[in-house]
């Protein structure tokens, strides 16, 4: 075989790489379903956070409102509602929504996980 | 050697195709996309039934029909409120307190009827609000309401007005509570039974037991909680946790030669000796039929 064949057969290797990639990429990426929340798109993520900062306002249960933000990822809760609210600023949330963001930040802060201490 | 022309594009080919296929390896296997910007209709099973929860935490608050909905769509249920329904279902049958449930079934209600309606809960809400309209009738269920409904509005110049007791929360305090629109049930308002019925339906369960409660103004009324005894047991449930068939209904499925009584929790409204009617179809074949109960305030 010439070397100009080899080549070629180079070239065609090249090519559907490709296009493989670009198929696997773009054209028909894996599709994800059964996704964790920590992947959830900053508004969306944001909204989750507001909505805890709703409940919370009734409820006053900061137990229930951090293991609600636990699903959020590893960081801590009050570091997640933090992050939201820094969201919140430069996204035209209301002043009542920030309000609230801020009440769930501080009974974050001082919430301590109850655990098991016993001997 | 020279290969000819024929088996030169035959190898290209092959190579075309090995390429292609180590590419798409490559592509879905070994490197595949990697989502970042999830959304929640993506999510897994148990994470989206908690992003319901929260969902239905968030309206007990609010009471803002429109925005739940919108939230409820971004899951990609094809029907929402159906799941929402299931979910409360799923939820009580695994034990998860009511306190909990309740939420997402007075979503489920609210989102049927396209009105937004006052939970009926007795919670401890109450006992720390402190303000002068608990002399008012019923004004502790007000309060309740309206402290959820209007923290937002009156929070920043209402913050003087109430003295303000550290363990408490603080809006409980803040917020005056104003006349509203919204029909506010009296919950200590008793149930009556208004009608009894005998169903002879041989499509439905032998042994049915239905139950309908209506407000004063003949409106189904979701949240009630309904207790049916019997010598080796007892059976709590709820009304509207099958809005399918109406927000008040209920129902509990009886056993054979077993004598029940069932009683309204918050009313007392109390009916012994229920025991299942036999039923006659058209050939003559005595079957088990069921009961529906009718209570109104």
């Amino acid at each position: 075989m010439t070397s100009s064949n080899w080549i070629k057969i180079a070239l065609a290797i090249i090519t559907g790489i490709a296009l493989g990639v670009i198929y696997g990429w773009v054209i028909d990426p894996i599709e994800y379903i059964d996704v964790t929340p920590n992947i959830l798109r900053a508004d969306y993520r944001a909204d989750y956070v507001l909505m805890v900062a709703e409940a919370h306002q009734s409820e006053q249960d900061s137990e229930t409102s951090a293991r609600h933000l636990a699903i959020l990822g590893s960081e801590s809760p009050a570091q997640i509602v933090t992050s939201t609210l820094e969201y919140a600023a430069h996204n035209g949330f209301t002043q009542n929504e920030i309000l609230l963001l801020q009440g769930l930040l501080t009974a974050m802060q001082t919430y301590q996980p109850q655990g098991n201490n016993s001997p | 050697m020279r290969l000819n022309p024929r088996r030169t594009i035959l190898h290209i080919i092959l190579a075309l195709l090995t390429g292609l296929l180590m590419g798409l390896a490559y592509s879905w296997f070994i490197s595949p996309v990697t989502y970042i910007d999830a959304s929640p209709a993506i999510l897994r099973a148990d994470f989206k039934d908690q992003y319901r929860s929260v969902i239905a935490a968030s309206y007990a608050t609010t009471h803002d029909l429109p925005r739940a909905r919108a939230r409820l769509e971004l899951l990609g249920d094809t029907d929402p409120t159906g799941e929402l329904s299931a979910q409360a279902q799923r939820m009580l049958a695994s034990g998860t307190s009511l306190a909990i449930v309740q939420p997402l079934a007075q979503l489920a209600t609210d989102l049927r009827q396209g009105t937004v309606s006052i939970p009926v809960t007795s919670t401890s809400f109450i006992a720390v609000v402190n303000t002068p309209t608990l002399e008012i009738p019923f004004a502790n269920i007000t309060a309740q309401i309206d402290v959820t409904e209007s923290i937002q509005p009156t929070l920043p110049s209402t913050s003087l007005s109430f003295e303000q007791t550290p363990l408490a929360p603080q809006q409980l305090f803040t917020s005056t509570p104003r006349p509203t629109a919204t029909l506010i049930r009296r919950v200590d308002a008793p149930f009556t039974r208004t009608e009894q019925e005998t169903v002879c339906n041989p499509d439905l369960q032998p042994g049915l037991l239905q139950f309908i409660l209506l407000d004063s103004r003949r409106r189904q009324v979701a949240g009630i909680e309904i207790i049916v005894t019997w010598s080796e047991g007892e059976d709590r449930f709820f009304t509207g946790f099958k809005p399918e068939l109406g927000n008040g209904y209920a129902d509990f499925v009886m056993q054979a030669d077993t004598t029940y009584s069932a009683r309204v929790a918050e009313s007392g409204a109390f009916i012994s000796d229920i025991l299942i009617p036999t039923c006659t179809d058209a050939n003559g074949t005595i079957y088990l039929g069921g009961l529906a109960f009718t209570f109104q305030q």
